[in-house]
This record gives structure tokens, sequence and C-alpha cells, in this order.
């Protein structure tokens, strides 16, 4: 069984934008899903380890959101068509987790492209497969959206022009100097 | 520099100091540029695939997807958002990227531009006052020489053929009666002129010049038709937004060349020209693969897909039109602008009862710092002036320019009153009516 992203987007706009899930709903929705696939689902102990060892706030948020996509779309039946009873939940969801963490509630709810970067690291996680998609092609999708990635970008970005945020004044000022008056394009 | 403005008399030093490139040489390393831009156009024009058109688009995002990460106000836009430029990686995603209005790029026209390198040798032009607050646009050599490569492609659009070394006249109705002549050797080693109607020896100069295109607005034209054994050109240019099927006859009378409309922002650069073909005016085929404005909306959307300093991403430059895919009968291949409403056409009526285009205006307006301003006639010589957001020592000066305008263009004793208003008391729907005319 692949996973149709376009399917899943197109079944999470018409949703509700809002998980309707409190936290204990959804880890129990989470847990329900590895139960229908045979996958033992992480006691609630693993579940307390597991929002130790994230170390961040946005961690509950995206546990609610990830219940909402389940349920609001085909990702959680194709989920369970996917998991091996051999699949160690705890592992699994640790790894996603890891892999969506700067990703807010927000976000996932708004913004096409996080929401889309959010379904195939879940799929990833799972060892899904995209609909018509090579497995190359599906890795390099993941590698143009990861936000992560890319803050980590903007950040090296934007900490080279401060450095540079002096000799940038400086080019406009002059730039501005040669201002030209007339409607344009002459020379 | 220009010297010209110091030739003329008192009443039409109405224009600041402009500065004009001399070094036109220094135009020849951007010939094979020129070249590659209007080739890319014609092949465009001509690519009946709209999956290939598109294609050949979306490759294009990558210079555009490095220019936002390098742009201080987009890189930081895009993360308050929760994007990155990674994201655009098709035409299609443009549609979940934030806008860029007007008001944010006068805002922030310091940080909409890339790190501007020497070698970029970088201006700041104002576009014009139309809302009473001028845009500082940032541009590079290449965006200032766009429009000779734009050329290139018109030229051989419409199947004229330019003599070696052609010579350019933009011919100017502004109130500040600027004129110069510089070489140009980015348009096949050609000259340009620019002179002004308000010159007692415009014509003289004209027929001396025999231009082989001619650059001018409505005001320009509607004097060239009306001026006896005018040397006809191999094309006539405007950039009209609205050019009245009346002038275009009464043009043809005089001036047997073809007229191409162009539509163009100071931001922007030029967009799309106006079809030829008398059965279809008002729409307007898209330059791409330099531009792409979005289909499907009611207001036109400009990403700029040409490298520039000046990253543009869903711009919006305040008109309002819709873009689709089109096979023309002119035999172009592309996206076309149909029901386009630029600015609101606006005609102000002289002593002599001659109407003058009111926009010829707008760009007193641009020397001054200002939130909004309307200009009203009110009777034939009498004015009334808007302000808002005026600092009071801009007043005499721009009450002092505006009445210079004014005299050129043909009122001998223009009375202004001018007053001062909430920049809400001029707002008038989506679109700045800054002129009006009270009948």
């Amino acid at each position: 069984m692949a996973f149709d992203i376009r399917e899943i987007q197109t079944q999470l706009e018409a949703a509700p934008i809002v998980s309707p899930y409190s936290h204990d709903l959804a880890l129990a929705i989470l847990c329900d899903t590895f139960r229908l696939a045979k996958v033992r689902p992480p006691s609630r102990a693993d579940w307390g380890a597991m929002e130790d060892k994230a170390r961040s706030p946005l961690w509950r948020e995206q546990v609610v959101m990830l219940a909402h996509v389940l349920v609001s779309s085909a990702l959680r039946q194709e989920t369970v068509q996917v998991l091996q009873q051999n699949d160690d939940a705890t592992t699994l969801l640790q790894r996603f987790f890891q892999d969506v963490a700067p990703l807010t509630a927000e976000m996932i709810r708004s913004n096409t492209f996080r929401r889309e970067e959010f379904i195939r690291k879940w799929v990833r996680v799972v060892g899904g497969k995209c609909t018509g998609e090579s497995p190359k092609g599906s890795v390099a999708r993941i590698e143009q959206l990861d936000y992560r990635k890319a803050e980590a970008e903007m950040r090296r970005a934007e900490e080279a022009r401060k450095k540079e945020a002096d000799k940038r004044q400086q080019a406009l000022r002059e730039a501005e100097q040669r201002a030209t008056e007339a409607r344009g394009w002459r020379e | 520099m220009a010297g010209v403005t110091n030739v003329l008399a008192a009443d039409l030093r109405v224009a600041p100091r402009a500065n004009i490139r001399r070094d036109t040489s220094s135009q020849r390393p951007h010939i094979p540029w020129a070249e590659a831009i209007a080739e890319g156009l014609t092949r465009f024009a001509s690519l009946a695939d709209e999956d290939a058109a598109r294609a050949d688009l979306d490759a294009r995002l990558s210079g555009l997807r490095d220019a936002l990460r390098d742009s201080p106000y987009h890189a930081r836009r895009l993360h308050a958002a929760g994007l990155h430029p990674g994201d655009l990686q098709t035409l299609d995603d443009l549609r979940h990227l934030p806008f860029l209005d007007r008001e944010a790029l006068a805002a922030n026209w310091d940080a909409v531009p890339t790190p501007p390198s020497d070698a970029d040798e970088c201006v700041v032009v104002k576009s014009s006052g139309s809302i009473g607050a001028p845009v500082n646009v940032v541009r590079d050599r290449r965006d200032c020489l766009h429009m000779w490569a734009v050329l290139r492609f018109l030229v051989t659009r419409v199947g004229a053929a330019l003599p070696p070394h052609p010579r350019v006249v933009l011919l100017d109705a502004l109130p500040g009666g600027l004129e110069y002549s510089v070489r140009l050797p980015i348009l096949h080693d050609g000259a340009l002129h620019r002179i002004s109607v308000l010159r007692e020896d415009a014509l003289q100069r004209l027929r001396r010049v025999r231009p082989a295109v001619l650059f001018s607005d409505p005001e320009g034209l509607r004097w060239l038709a009306a001026q006896p054994g005018v040397p006809t050109p191999r094309l006539v240019l405007t950039s009209a937004q609205h050019l009245p099927a009346g002038l275009r006859e009464e043009l043809a009378n005089a001036v047997p060349a073809p007229v191409l409309n162009y539509y163009a922002t100071t931001e922007t650069g030029p967009l799309a020209w106006e079809c030829p073909r008398p059965e279809a005016p008002g729409r307007f085929h898209v330059l791409a693969p330099d531009v792409w404005l979005e289909p499907g909306l009611d207001e036109v959307v400009v990403t700029r897909l040409r490298p520039s300093v000046l990253p543009l991403l869903r711009y919006l430059p305040g008109d309002a039109g819709s873009v689709r895919r089109d096979a023309c009968a002119c035999g172009f291949h592309g996206w076309t602008l149909e029901h386009f409403g630029g600015r609101g056409a606006c005609h102000f009526v002289t002593p002599s009862g001659r109407e003058v285009d009111a926009w010829a205006l707008a760009w007193v307006f641009k020397h001054h710092a200002l939130r909004g301003f309307r200009l009203t006639q009110v009777d034939v010589s009498h004015f009334r002036l808007e302000l808002a957001g005026a600092s009071p020592s801009d007043v005499a000066p721009l009450r002092e320019r505006l009445a210079g305008a004014l005299r050129n263009l043909g009122w001998t004793q223009p009375s202004l009153d001018v007053c001062h208003v909430e920049v809400s008391a001029l707002a008038a729907g989506t679109k700045p009516q800054p002129f009006r005319r009270l009948r």
C-alpha cells in the first residue's frame, strides 16, 4: 500500500482546522492506531519518558496534531496497513517527533508545506511509500520541505547578513546617491 | 549630469537635477545578456505547449529561491509564516506564499533587495507618486537595461527592421522639460535622444534625429499627431495603460508606424504588451519568462523570474486584471492579461481648451514626502490640492513646483488652494485616484 499524499492533503483541507482532541485522547488515538496494526503501543511511562526526552514546549501540540491528521484522513488506515508487528512504537514515535521538532500546530494547520512535511515524515518513519513517487523522489521532496534544515540555513544567512549589515547600508546609501529621477529605465 | 535645465526659461525649471549615465560603453558587456533575454521572450511567445512552458518557468524559480534567502525582508517574512524559500518549487506553490504590496515595499525598500555588490552598480529610483507615497526602488544595472533587451524582442515581434546604429527618441511631455542625448551601445550601437515637447525647437530636433524607435506617453503622442512633416519611425512605443482608439487613429494618420502599447511599472519593469490586433484592444501579452503574472485572480500579481537585486515575490502593483493561458490570433502563445484596469484616467483642460493627461503631473509629487494627495481641477485655472502627511516645510516648494509644472503645460495663471486632510479622506476604492476634474 502506498500513501497518496495529495489525497490525504485534500482530506485534511476539508477537516476542521483545530484538533478537537485533548492530549489524553490524542495519546489514546495513537495507541489505538498501533493496536490496530497489532503493534504494542507505548505505555504511559513510555509516553512520559518521550515527553521528557523531547524537552520541547511543542511536543504536546504535535501529539495532538498527529492524532488529528491520522483520524481526519486516510493516513491512519494506511499506517495500520504498513506497520510491521515487530516495529517498536516508542522508537518510531521518538524518531518522528525528533524529525518534526520545530513544527508548531499552527504551522501544520495553516501551512500546506508544513502539513505536507509532517505527513511525509510520518510516512517515512512508518516505512511507507508515496503514490506515484520513486523512493529517491520522496527523499528529495522531504529534503526540499525540511523546515529544520531550512531554519538552520536561514539562521546562517541571517548571521551573514548581520556581519554584512554595515556594508549593505553603505552600498544602498551610495545607490541612493546615484538615484535617477526620470521614469526609470533610461540610462 | 544633464545640464539642460539651466538653459530653460525660469518657468520650466521644475525638475530636480537628473543623473544621466555617460559611461555608456559599460553597456557592452551586457549585450549578450540582452540578446539572451530577447531570445527567451521570443521562444516563449511561440511555445504552444503549456506544460513545457511551465516546466521551464519552474526551473527559473531556483534563482528566486536563493534571492529570497538573501533578502532580509523576504527571509523574515517567510520565517514568520512558517515558510522557507525551498517551499517554492513550482509556480503552483506561489499561491501559498505571502503577497508583497506597494506599501510594504515602500516601508522596506532597503530590506527587500539582496546584498548589493559593487558589480551590480545599483541605483535607487523613485516610482511615481501616484498614491502620494513614492517608493524607492533599488535596481541593478541589468534592471536599468532590461527595457532595451525587451525592445529588441518587441521590434522582432512587430516585424520592424532597425537600421544600423538606430536612433531612439524618448518624446517627453512631462513638465520638467528635461533633454539629453547619449550613446546606446546595447541597442545595435544606437543613440538615445530625449526631446521635450515643451521646447520650441522640439519638432526641428525630432526631424534632425529621424528616430527609428520613438517612446512617448499619450500626451507626447497627441503632440506628435498634430505636427506637420514628422519623420516616421519603424516603431512607436507607449506605456499608456489605456491608449484611446481615437488617439491611435489620429496618430496613424500622421505617423504610419506600428504603435505598441506596453504595461510597465517602475517597481517591476515591463510586464506585458498590448496585442496589436485592432479587434482585440486591452489584451496584454505577458513577458514570460522574465515575469510571471498569476492566472485566475482579479488583480495583477507579479513574481519576477529574471535575476535581480530586488526579488519581487507576488508583488501587487495595485492594478486590476485577470490572466489566462492564451493562443492569440496574433500568433502569440502564453499568458494574457485581460480586463486590465490600471490607474484611473483623468484629463485636465487648459484655458485654451486643450486636454492634458493629469498623470503628467504625478512626477512632481514624487519629490516630496507625503502620505497621500489629490489634485482637483475645480475650474479652468483653479486647482485644489489636498495633502495628507505633508511636512509644513515641504508645502511651499511643492506648491511652487506644481504651479511651475502647470504653467509649463499651458495654464498661464494657475491658482492653487492647498489644504491638509487625513489620509483616510483620500481613500477611494482599492485604486488610488489622485487626480480628478469637477465637471
